[in-house]
Protein backbone atom coordinates (compact mmCIF):
# COMPACT_ATOMS: atom_id res chain seq x y z
CA UNK A 1 0.00 0.00 0.00
CA UNK A 2 1.09 3.45 -0.82
CA UNK A 3 0.00 6.95 0.95
CA UNK A 4 0.68 10.20 0.07
CA UNK A 5 -0.36 12.86 2.13
CA UNK A 6 -0.42 16.75 1.88
CA UNK A 7 2.27 16.13 -0.98
CA UNK A 8 3.42 20.17 -2.28
CA UNK A 9 6.00 20.58 -4.76
CA UNK A 10 6.77 23.97 -6.57
CA UNK A 11 9.34 24.84 -9.44
CA UNK A 12 10.49 28.51 -8.76
CA UNK A 13 7.03 30.54 -7.79
CA UNK A 14 4.81 28.08 -9.83
CA UNK A 15 3.11 26.09 -7.27
CA UNK A 16 2.77 21.85 -9.40
CA UNK A 17 1.27 20.14 -6.61
CA UNK A 18 -0.95 22.03 -4.03
CA UNK A 19 -1.46 19.69 -0.87
CA UNK A 20 -2.17 16.16 -2.62
CA UNK A 21 -3.15 12.96 -0.57
CA UNK A 22 -3.70 9.88 -2.79
CA UNK A 23 -4.07 5.95 -1.19
CA UNK A 24 -3.24 3.18 -3.69
CA UNK A 25 -4.26 -0.39 -1.85
CA UNK A 26 -1.91 -3.20 -3.06
CA UNK A 27 -2.69 -5.42 -6.17
CA UNK A 28 -4.64 -1.98 -7.05
CA UNK A 29 -4.56 -0.60 -10.58
CA UNK A 30 -4.77 3.44 -9.88
CA UNK A 31 -5.76 5.80 -13.58
CA UNK A 32 -4.43 9.92 -13.12
CA UNK A 33 -6.01 11.74 -15.35
CA UNK A 34 -5.74 15.46 -16.12
CA UNK A 35 -4.91 17.91 -18.13
CA UNK A 36 -1.43 19.04 -19.26
CA UNK A 37 0.03 20.90 -16.37
CA UNK A 38 -2.50 19.16 -13.67
CA UNK A 39 0.37 18.13 -11.88
CA UNK A 40 0.07 14.64 -12.18
CA UNK A 41 3.29 13.87 -13.88
CA UNK A 42 5.48 16.15 -11.27
CA UNK A 43 3.19 13.39 -8.25
CA UNK A 44 4.24 10.17 -10.17
CA UNK A 45 7.53 11.73 -10.11
CA UNK A 46 7.91 12.30 -6.71
CA UNK A 47 7.04 8.84 -5.38
CA UNK A 48 10.84 7.72 -6.55
CA UNK A 49 12.46 10.85 -6.20
CA UNK A 50 13.11 11.71 -10.07
CA UNK A 51 11.14 14.62 -8.86
CA UNK A 52 11.68 15.86 -4.89
CA UNK A 53 8.55 16.95 -3.65
CA UNK A 54 9.30 20.05 -0.97
CA UNK A 55 6.87 18.45 2.07
CA UNK A 56 4.35 15.77 2.69
CA UNK A 57 4.77 12.50 3.92
CA UNK A 58 4.80 8.89 2.36
CA UNK A 59 3.83 5.80 3.88
CA UNK A 60 4.77 2.48 1.63
CA UNK A 61 4.51 -0.64 3.10
CA UNK A 62 5.60 -0.01 6.59
CA UNK A 63 7.45 2.86 5.76
CA UNK A 64 7.39 6.41 6.38
CA UNK A 65 9.30 9.19 4.59
CA UNK A 66 8.62 12.68 5.02
CA UNK A 67 9.36 14.22 1.74
CA UNK A 68 11.01 17.82 3.53
CA UNK A 69 13.67 14.79 5.56
CA UNK A 70 14.17 12.45 2.87
CA UNK A 71 17.65 10.97 2.33
CA UNK A 72 19.89 8.90 0.41
CA UNK A 73 18.35 5.76 2.07
CA UNK A 74 15.18 6.49 1.71
CA UNK A 75 15.78 7.30 -1.92
CA UNK A 76 17.27 4.04 -2.90
CA UNK A 77 14.90 2.47 -0.99
CA UNK A 78 12.16 3.76 -2.83
CA UNK A 79 13.55 3.31 -6.15
CA UNK A 80 14.39 -0.14 -5.41
CA UNK A 81 10.85 -0.86 -4.60
CA UNK A 82 9.34 0.63 -7.12
CA UNK A 83 9.75 0.45 -11.22
CA UNK A 84 9.26 3.45 -13.79
CA UNK A 85 8.13 3.52 -17.47
CA UNK A 86 9.47 6.38 -18.97
CA UNK A 87 6.76 8.64 -21.66
CA UNK A 88 9.91 8.59 -23.74
CA UNK A 89 11.15 4.60 -23.04
CA UNK A 90 14.63 5.47 -21.40
CA UNK A 91 16.12 2.49 -22.63
CA UNK A 92 20.24 2.20 -22.31
CA UNK A 93 21.21 3.37 -25.81
CA UNK A 94 24.80 1.38 -25.53
CA UNK A 95 22.42 -2.04 -24.11
CA UNK A 96 20.77 -4.85 -26.33
CA UNK A 97 17.24 -5.56 -25.30
CA UNK A 98 18.36 -8.29 -23.13
CA UNK A 99 21.28 -5.95 -21.19
CA UNK A 100 18.54 -3.49 -20.55
CA UNK A 101 16.73 -5.81 -18.76
CA UNK A 102 19.63 -7.60 -17.11
CA UNK A 103 21.17 -4.42 -15.76
CA UNK A 104 19.14 -3.91 -13.23
CA UNK A 105 19.20 -7.54 -11.95
CA UNK A 106 23.03 -7.95 -11.61
CA UNK A 107 24.00 -4.25 -10.75
CA UNK A 108 21.63 -3.37 -8.20
CA UNK A 109 19.81 -6.78 -6.66
CA UNK A 110 23.43 -8.61 -7.23
CA UNK A 111 22.15 -11.79 -9.02
CA UNK A 112 24.61 -14.27 -10.76
CA UNK A 113 24.57 -13.45 -15.02
CA UNK A 114 22.97 -17.02 -15.67
CA UNK A 115 20.34 -16.11 -13.00
CA UNK A 116 19.36 -12.86 -14.66
CA UNK A 117 19.76 -13.95 -17.70
CA UNK A 118 16.63 -16.45 -17.32
CA UNK A 119 14.38 -13.82 -15.52
CA UNK A 120 14.95 -11.60 -18.45
CA UNK A 121 14.32 -13.66 -20.96
CA UNK A 122 11.19 -14.84 -19.08
CA UNK A 123 9.60 -11.48 -18.67
CA UNK A 124 10.75 -10.55 -22.66
CA UNK A 125 8.97 -13.73 -23.85
CA UNK A 126 5.69 -12.33 -21.58
CA UNK A 127 6.03 -8.68 -23.61
CA UNK A 128 6.90 -10.65 -26.99
CA UNK A 129 10.04 -9.18 -27.18
CA UNK A 130 13.00 -11.90 -26.98
CA UNK A 131 13.35 -12.86 -30.73
CA UNK A 132 14.66 -8.92 -30.63
CA UNK A 133 17.10 -10.02 -27.57
CA UNK A 134 20.21 -9.16 -29.13
CA UNK A 135 18.65 -5.72 -31.12
CA UNK A 136 19.83 -2.45 -29.75
CA UNK A 137 16.49 0.68 -28.74
CA UNK A 138 17.53 2.05 -32.10
CA UNK A 139 16.66 -0.70 -34.54
CA UNK A 140 13.36 -0.81 -33.04
CA UNK A 141 9.94 0.88 -33.16
CA UNK A 142 8.60 3.17 -30.46
CA UNK A 143 6.03 0.22 -29.56
CA UNK A 144 8.59 -2.36 -29.28
CA UNK A 145 10.75 -0.09 -26.86
CA UNK A 146 8.00 0.27 -24.53
CA UNK A 147 7.59 -2.59 -24.50
CA UNK A 148 11.27 -3.89 -23.67
CA UNK A 149 10.97 -0.79 -20.96
CA UNK A 150 8.52 -2.12 -19.21
CA UNK A 151 10.14 -5.51 -19.17
CA UNK A 152 12.42 -3.68 -17.16
CA UNK A 153 10.36 -2.35 -14.72
CA UNK A 154 8.80 -5.58 -14.31
CA UNK A 155 11.93 -7.69 -14.25
CA UNK A 156 13.39 -6.20 -11.34
CA UNK A 157 9.74 -7.26 -9.38
CA UNK A 158 9.24 -4.20 -7.86
CA UNK A 159 5.74 -4.03 -5.37
CA UNK A 160 4.71 -0.90 -7.61
CA UNK A 161 4.94 0.15 -11.06
CA UNK A 162 4.62 4.02 -11.94
CA UNK A 163 3.62 4.73 -15.82
CA UNK A 164 4.32 7.94 -16.62
CA UNK A 165 1.86 8.47 -19.97
CA UNK A 166 3.70 4.97 -21.66
CA UNK A 167 1.89 5.19 -25.02
CA UNK A 168 1.86 9.25 -25.39
CA UNK A 169 4.99 9.29 -27.15
CA UNK A 170 3.64 6.23 -29.98
CA UNK A 171 2.57 6.00 -33.17
CA UNK A 172 -1.58 5.53 -32.98
CA UNK A 173 -1.26 2.00 -34.32
CA UNK A 174 1.56 0.95 -31.66
CA UNK A 175 -0.75 2.12 -28.68
CA UNK A 176 -2.85 -1.30 -28.70
CA UNK A 177 0.08 -3.26 -28.21
CA UNK A 178 1.57 -1.46 -25.71
CA UNK A 179 -1.52 -1.50 -23.60
CA UNK A 180 -2.00 -4.63 -24.49
CA UNK A 181 1.06 -5.44 -22.80
CA UNK A 182 0.31 -3.10 -19.46
CA UNK A 183 -2.90 -4.94 -19.31
CA UNK A 184 -1.16 -8.15 -18.97
CA UNK A 185 0.81 -6.85 -16.35
CA UNK A 186 -1.85 -5.49 -14.61
CA UNK A 187 -3.32 -8.85 -14.41
CA UNK A 188 -0.37 -10.25 -12.47
CA UNK A 189 -1.95 -8.02 -9.33
CA UNK A 190 0.80 -6.27 -9.31
CA UNK A 191 0.13 -2.51 -7.77
CA UNK A 192 0.15 0.07 -10.38
CA UNK A 193 -0.27 3.99 -10.47
CA UNK A 194 -0.72 4.67 -14.31
CA UNK A 195 -0.76 8.58 -15.80
CA UNK A 196 -2.68 8.45 -19.01
CA UNK A 197 -5.33 9.82 -21.54
CA UNK A 198 -5.87 6.69 -22.96
CA UNK A 199 -9.79 6.74 -21.74
CA UNK A 200 -11.14 2.96 -22.61
CA UNK A 201 -7.66 1.47 -21.44
CA UNK A 202 -8.22 3.40 -17.52
CA UNK A 203 -12.40 1.94 -18.12
CA UNK A 204 -10.70 -1.78 -18.46
CA UNK A 205 -7.82 -1.86 -16.73
CA UNK A 206 -8.38 0.68 -13.89
CA UNK A 207 -9.91 -0.15 -10.42
CA UNK A 208 -10.11 3.51 -9.51
CA UNK A 209 -9.38 6.82 -11.32
CA UNK A 210 -8.13 10.23 -9.72
CA UNK A 211 -8.88 13.57 -11.44
CA UNK A 212 -6.21 16.11 -11.12
CA UNK A 213 -6.16 19.35 -12.05
CA UNK A 214 -4.08 22.60 -11.07
CA UNK A 215 -1.92 20.79 -8.62
CA UNK A 216 -4.95 19.01 -6.57
CA UNK A 217 -7.20 15.91 -6.84
CA UNK A 218 -10.50 17.00 -8.09
CA UNK A 219 -11.98 13.64 -7.39
CA UNK A 220 -11.57 10.10 -7.57
CA UNK A 221 -13.82 6.99 -7.99
CA UNK A 222 -14.60 3.78 -10.10
CA UNK A 223 -13.91 4.71 -13.82
CA UNK A 224 -17.67 4.53 -14.89
CA UNK A 225 -18.33 6.53 -12.22
CA UNK A 226 -15.84 9.31 -13.40
CA UNK A 227 -16.14 8.70 -17.11
CA UNK A 228 -20.16 8.85 -16.88
CA UNK A 229 -21.16 10.74 -13.53
CA UNK A 230 -18.90 13.36 -12.76
CA UNK A 231 -19.66 15.16 -9.77
CA UNK A 232 -17.34 18.05 -10.40
CA UNK A 233 -17.88 20.59 -13.29
CA UNK A 234 -14.24 20.44 -14.37
CA UNK A 235 -13.85 16.49 -14.57
CA UNK A 236 -16.60 17.46 -16.97
CA UNK A 237 -15.58 19.59 -18.61
CA UNK A 238 -12.25 18.46 -19.35
CA UNK A 239 -13.84 15.15 -20.39
CA UNK A 240 -16.28 15.98 -22.80
CA UNK A 241 -12.57 17.18 -24.67
CA UNK A 242 -11.03 13.61 -25.04
CA UNK A 243 -14.10 11.74 -24.67
CA UNK A 244 -15.68 11.53 -28.42
CA UNK A 245 -19.43 12.27 -27.95
CA UNK A 246 -20.19 8.73 -29.89
CA UNK A 247 -16.84 6.92 -29.05
CA UNK A 248 -18.48 4.00 -28.38
CA UNK A 249 -20.12 3.13 -31.33
CA UNK A 250 -17.15 1.98 -33.44
CA UNK B 1 69.81 22.77 -51.50
CA UNK B 2 71.28 19.23 -51.01
CA UNK B 3 69.77 16.36 -49.39
CA UNK B 4 71.76 13.72 -48.69
CA UNK B 5 69.81 9.79 -48.23
CA UNK B 6 72.91 8.91 -45.95
CA UNK B 7 72.46 12.26 -43.16
CA UNK B 8 68.29 11.26 -43.29
CA UNK B 9 68.70 7.81 -43.04
CA UNK B 10 71.29 8.29 -39.67
CA UNK B 11 68.49 11.32 -38.59
CA UNK B 12 65.89 8.75 -39.08
CA UNK B 13 67.65 5.68 -37.11
CA UNK B 14 68.41 8.35 -34.32
CA UNK B 15 64.63 9.49 -34.07
CA UNK B 16 63.51 6.57 -34.03
CA UNK B 17 65.71 5.65 -30.88
CA UNK B 18 64.08 8.74 -29.23
CA UNK B 19 60.47 8.26 -30.31
CA UNK B 20 60.19 6.20 -26.91
CA UNK B 21 60.85 9.22 -24.87
CA UNK B 22 58.19 10.54 -26.91
CA UNK B 23 55.31 8.28 -27.37
CA UNK B 24 55.77 7.34 -23.13
CA UNK B 25 55.03 11.17 -22.55
CA UNK B 26 52.50 11.46 -24.75
CA UNK B 27 50.64 8.38 -23.69
CA UNK B 28 51.17 9.39 -20.07
CA UNK B 29 50.31 12.75 -20.34
CA UNK B 30 46.88 11.54 -22.27
CA UNK B 31 45.81 9.06 -19.58
CA UNK B 32 46.42 11.23 -16.76
CA UNK B 33 44.76 14.50 -18.40
CA UNK B 34 42.13 12.02 -19.29
CA UNK B 35 41.41 10.77 -16.07
CA UNK B 36 41.82 14.56 -14.29
CA UNK B 37 39.31 16.10 -17.53
CA UNK B 38 36.69 13.63 -16.19
CA UNK B 39 36.94 14.64 -12.71
CA UNK B 40 36.72 18.10 -13.92
CA UNK B 41 34.15 17.54 -16.40
CA UNK B 42 31.85 15.78 -13.95
CA UNK B 43 32.38 17.87 -11.30
CA UNK B 44 31.42 21.06 -13.57
CA UNK B 45 28.15 18.59 -15.07
CA UNK B 46 26.92 18.03 -11.70
CA UNK B 47 27.63 21.73 -10.33
CA UNK B 48 29.39 20.95 -7.17
CA UNK B 49 29.86 23.99 -5.38
CA UNK B 50 33.04 26.15 -5.13
CA UNK B 51 34.82 23.48 -6.88
CA UNK B 52 32.74 23.70 -9.81
CA UNK B 53 32.86 27.82 -9.86
CA UNK B 54 37.33 27.33 -8.94
CA UNK B 55 37.70 24.99 -12.38
CA UNK B 56 35.33 27.09 -14.31
CA UNK B 57 37.29 29.90 -13.86
CA UNK B 58 40.54 27.83 -13.91
CA UNK B 59 40.49 26.37 -17.30
CA UNK B 60 38.85 29.41 -19.34
CA UNK B 61 41.83 31.08 -18.08
CA UNK B 62 44.50 28.39 -18.51
CA UNK B 63 43.01 27.81 -22.18
CA UNK B 64 44.20 31.07 -23.43
CA UNK B 65 47.82 30.19 -22.12
CA UNK B 66 50.31 29.10 -25.04
CA UNK B 67 52.23 25.85 -24.04
CA UNK B 68 55.43 27.34 -24.90
CA UNK B 69 54.97 30.05 -22.57
CA UNK B 70 53.60 27.79 -19.92
CA UNK B 71 57.03 25.67 -20.37
CA UNK B 72 59.28 28.08 -20.30
CA UNK B 73 57.52 30.18 -17.15
CA UNK B 74 57.67 26.43 -15.45
CA UNK B 75 61.07 25.70 -16.15
CA UNK B 76 62.49 29.34 -14.75
CA UNK B 77 60.48 28.71 -11.67
CA UNK B 78 61.29 25.38 -11.23
CA UNK B 79 65.14 26.66 -12.05
CA UNK B 80 65.10 29.61 -9.32
CA UNK B 81 63.25 27.80 -6.70
CA UNK B 82 64.36 24.40 -6.83
CA UNK B 83 66.95 24.95 -4.73
CA UNK B 84 65.27 26.28 -1.43
CA UNK B 85 62.59 24.01 -1.99
CA UNK B 86 64.30 21.28 -2.00
CA UNK B 87 66.13 22.69 1.58
CA UNK B 88 62.73 23.34 3.19
CA UNK B 89 61.96 19.32 2.61
CA UNK B 90 65.36 17.97 2.82
CA UNK B 91 65.55 16.53 -0.43
CA UNK B 92 69.28 15.91 -1.19
CA UNK B 93 68.97 15.35 -4.84
CA UNK B 94 70.72 18.72 -6.81
CA UNK B 95 68.98 19.76 -9.45
CA UNK B 96 71.38 18.38 -12.17
CA UNK B 97 69.78 15.30 -11.20
CA UNK B 98 66.31 16.36 -11.91
CA UNK B 99 65.19 14.97 -15.58
CA UNK B 100 63.42 17.89 -16.73
CA UNK B 101 61.09 15.73 -18.36
CA UNK B 102 58.69 16.22 -15.28
CA UNK B 103 58.55 20.12 -16.27
CA UNK B 104 57.58 18.47 -19.57
CA UNK B 105 54.44 16.33 -18.14
CA UNK B 106 53.65 19.28 -15.52
CA UNK B 107 53.00 21.71 -17.85
CA UNK B 108 51.52 19.35 -20.91
CA UNK B 109 48.79 17.32 -18.18
CA UNK B 110 47.60 20.59 -17.04
CA UNK B 111 47.00 22.24 -20.26
CA UNK B 112 45.63 18.63 -22.05
CA UNK B 113 43.41 18.41 -18.86
CA UNK B 114 41.76 22.05 -19.49
CA UNK B 115 41.00 20.92 -22.80
CA UNK B 116 40.22 17.50 -22.29
CA UNK B 117 37.55 18.57 -19.40
CA UNK B 118 35.95 21.21 -22.03
CA UNK B 119 36.01 18.13 -24.24
CA UNK B 120 33.92 15.79 -21.74
CA UNK B 121 31.43 18.78 -21.04
CA UNK B 122 30.33 18.72 -23.86
CA UNK B 123 29.61 14.65 -24.38
CA UNK B 124 27.88 15.01 -21.33
CA UNK B 125 25.39 17.10 -23.03
CA UNK B 126 24.87 14.91 -25.59
CA UNK B 127 23.21 12.40 -23.13
CA UNK B 128 19.58 12.60 -22.65
CA UNK B 129 18.55 13.11 -19.42
CA UNK B 130 16.07 10.14 -19.07
CA UNK B 131 19.04 8.05 -19.74
CA UNK B 132 20.16 9.20 -16.10
CA UNK B 133 16.73 8.95 -14.93
CA UNK B 134 16.47 5.30 -16.03
CA UNK B 135 19.65 4.30 -14.48
CA UNK B 136 18.16 6.02 -11.06
CA UNK B 137 15.06 4.27 -11.77
CA UNK B 138 15.83 0.41 -11.48
CA UNK B 139 17.82 1.58 -7.94
CA UNK B 140 21.70 2.16 -9.24
CA UNK B 141 23.32 5.18 -7.74
CA UNK B 142 24.58 7.94 -8.63
CA UNK B 143 27.97 6.94 -9.20
CA UNK B 144 26.68 3.80 -11.04
CA UNK B 145 24.86 5.49 -13.53
CA UNK B 146 27.49 7.34 -14.22
CA UNK B 147 30.18 4.40 -14.76
CA UNK B 148 27.42 2.14 -16.21
CA UNK B 149 25.24 3.99 -18.04
CA UNK B 150 26.55 7.47 -18.74
CA UNK B 151 30.01 7.31 -19.55
CA UNK B 152 30.13 4.48 -21.64
CA UNK B 153 27.41 6.64 -23.96
CA UNK B 154 29.90 9.13 -24.01
CA UNK B 155 32.73 7.77 -25.24
CA UNK B 156 31.62 7.11 -28.82
CA UNK B 157 30.79 10.83 -28.61
CA UNK B 158 34.02 11.37 -27.34
CA UNK B 159 36.23 9.46 -29.84
CA UNK B 160 36.77 12.30 -32.61
CA UNK B 161 37.51 14.71 -30.02
CA UNK B 162 40.14 12.64 -28.50
CA UNK B 163 41.61 11.62 -31.27
CA UNK B 164 42.44 15.13 -32.19
CA UNK B 165 43.16 15.91 -28.83
CA UNK B 166 45.86 13.00 -28.90
CA UNK B 167 47.30 14.11 -31.84
CA UNK B 168 47.80 17.55 -30.54
CA UNK B 169 49.02 16.37 -27.65
CA UNK B 170 51.81 14.45 -29.69
CA UNK B 171 52.84 17.39 -31.95
CA UNK B 172 52.80 19.49 -28.46
CA UNK B 173 55.01 17.46 -27.15
CA UNK B 174 58.17 18.06 -29.08
CA UNK B 175 58.06 21.85 -26.94
CA UNK B 176 60.10 20.00 -24.34
CA UNK B 177 62.97 20.46 -26.52
CA UNK B 178 62.57 23.84 -25.31
CA UNK B 179 63.92 22.89 -22.14
CA UNK B 180 66.28 20.24 -22.88
CA UNK B 181 64.59 17.06 -22.94
CA UNK B 182 65.97 14.49 -25.80
CA UNK B 183 63.20 13.60 -28.02
CA UNK B 184 62.39 12.80 -31.64
CA UNK B 185 63.38 16.15 -32.86
CA UNK B 186 66.39 16.51 -30.93
CA UNK B 187 67.38 12.94 -31.62
CA UNK B 188 66.89 13.35 -35.27
CA UNK B 189 68.83 16.26 -35.30
CA UNK B 190 71.80 14.69 -33.36
CA UNK B 191 73.28 13.41 -36.72
CA UNK B 192 72.77 17.02 -38.27
CA UNK B 193 74.84 18.51 -35.79
CA UNK B 194 77.52 16.70 -37.14
CA UNK B 195 77.06 17.49 -41.02
CA UNK B 196 75.81 20.97 -40.81
CA UNK B 197 72.95 19.85 -43.01
CA UNK B 198 69.67 20.25 -41.26
CA UNK B 199 66.87 19.61 -43.12
CA UNK B 200 67.32 15.49 -43.19
CA UNK B 201 67.26 16.14 -39.97
CA UNK B 202 64.00 17.88 -39.90
CA UNK B 203 61.96 15.63 -42.93
CA UNK B 204 63.65 12.47 -40.50
CA UNK B 205 61.19 14.22 -37.25
CA UNK B 206 58.31 14.83 -39.62
CA UNK B 207 58.22 11.40 -40.88
CA UNK B 208 58.28 9.91 -37.46
CA UNK B 209 55.57 11.96 -35.91
CA UNK B 210 54.02 10.98 -38.96
CA UNK B 211 54.31 7.45 -38.69
CA UNK B 212 52.98 7.75 -34.83
CA UNK B 213 49.87 10.50 -35.75
CA UNK B 214 48.88 7.58 -38.64
CA UNK B 215 49.31 4.82 -35.96
CA UNK B 216 46.53 6.62 -33.32
CA UNK B 217 44.32 7.62 -36.38
CA UNK B 218 44.22 3.77 -37.14
CA UNK B 219 43.71 3.01 -33.54
CA UNK B 220 41.04 5.65 -33.50
CA UNK B 221 39.42 4.41 -36.46
CA UNK B 222 38.82 0.78 -34.89
CA UNK B 223 38.01 2.04 -31.80
CA UNK B 224 35.37 4.15 -33.02
CA UNK B 225 33.84 1.12 -34.99
CA UNK B 226 33.93 -1.18 -31.95
CA UNK B 227 32.10 1.49 -29.71
CA UNK B 228 29.70 2.92 -32.15
CA UNK B 229 27.88 0.45 -32.97
CA UNK B 230 24.83 1.06 -31.46
CA UNK B 231 25.01 4.65 -33.00
CA UNK B 232 25.39 3.09 -36.14
CA UNK B 233 22.69 1.47 -36.26
CA UNK B 234 20.83 4.41 -35.50
CA UNK B 235 22.37 6.56 -38.43
CA UNK B 236 22.19 4.06 -40.70
CA UNK B 237 18.24 3.37 -41.09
Amino acid sequence: MIELTGVKKAFGKQEVLKDVSIKVNDGEVVVILGPSGSGKTTLLRSINFLEKADSGIMKFGDKEINFKKAGKKDILYMRRHTGFVFQNYGLFAHKTVLQNVMEGLVQVQKKSKAEAQKIAEDVLEKVGMLEKKDSYPSQLSGGQQQRVGIARAVALSPELILFDEPTSALDPELVGETLEVIKKVAQTGITMIVVTHEMSFAEDVADRVIFMDGGVVVEEGKPGEIFYKPKEERTRQFLSRIIPQDAYVI
Amino acid sequence: MSFSMQNFYDSFKSALLYAPVTIKLTAITFIVSLIFGAVIATIRNYRIPVLSQFFAFFVTVYLGLPTMVALLIYNLLFMTLYADVANAFHISVPISDVNPIIIGYFTLIIGTTCSISESIRGAFRGIEKVQYEAGYSIGMGRFKTLTRIIFPQMIPILLPGMQNSLIGLLKASNLVSAISVVEIMTGALLPSLLYYSYLEGYVAAALVYWIIGAAIEILAHFAEKRCGKYLKIATES
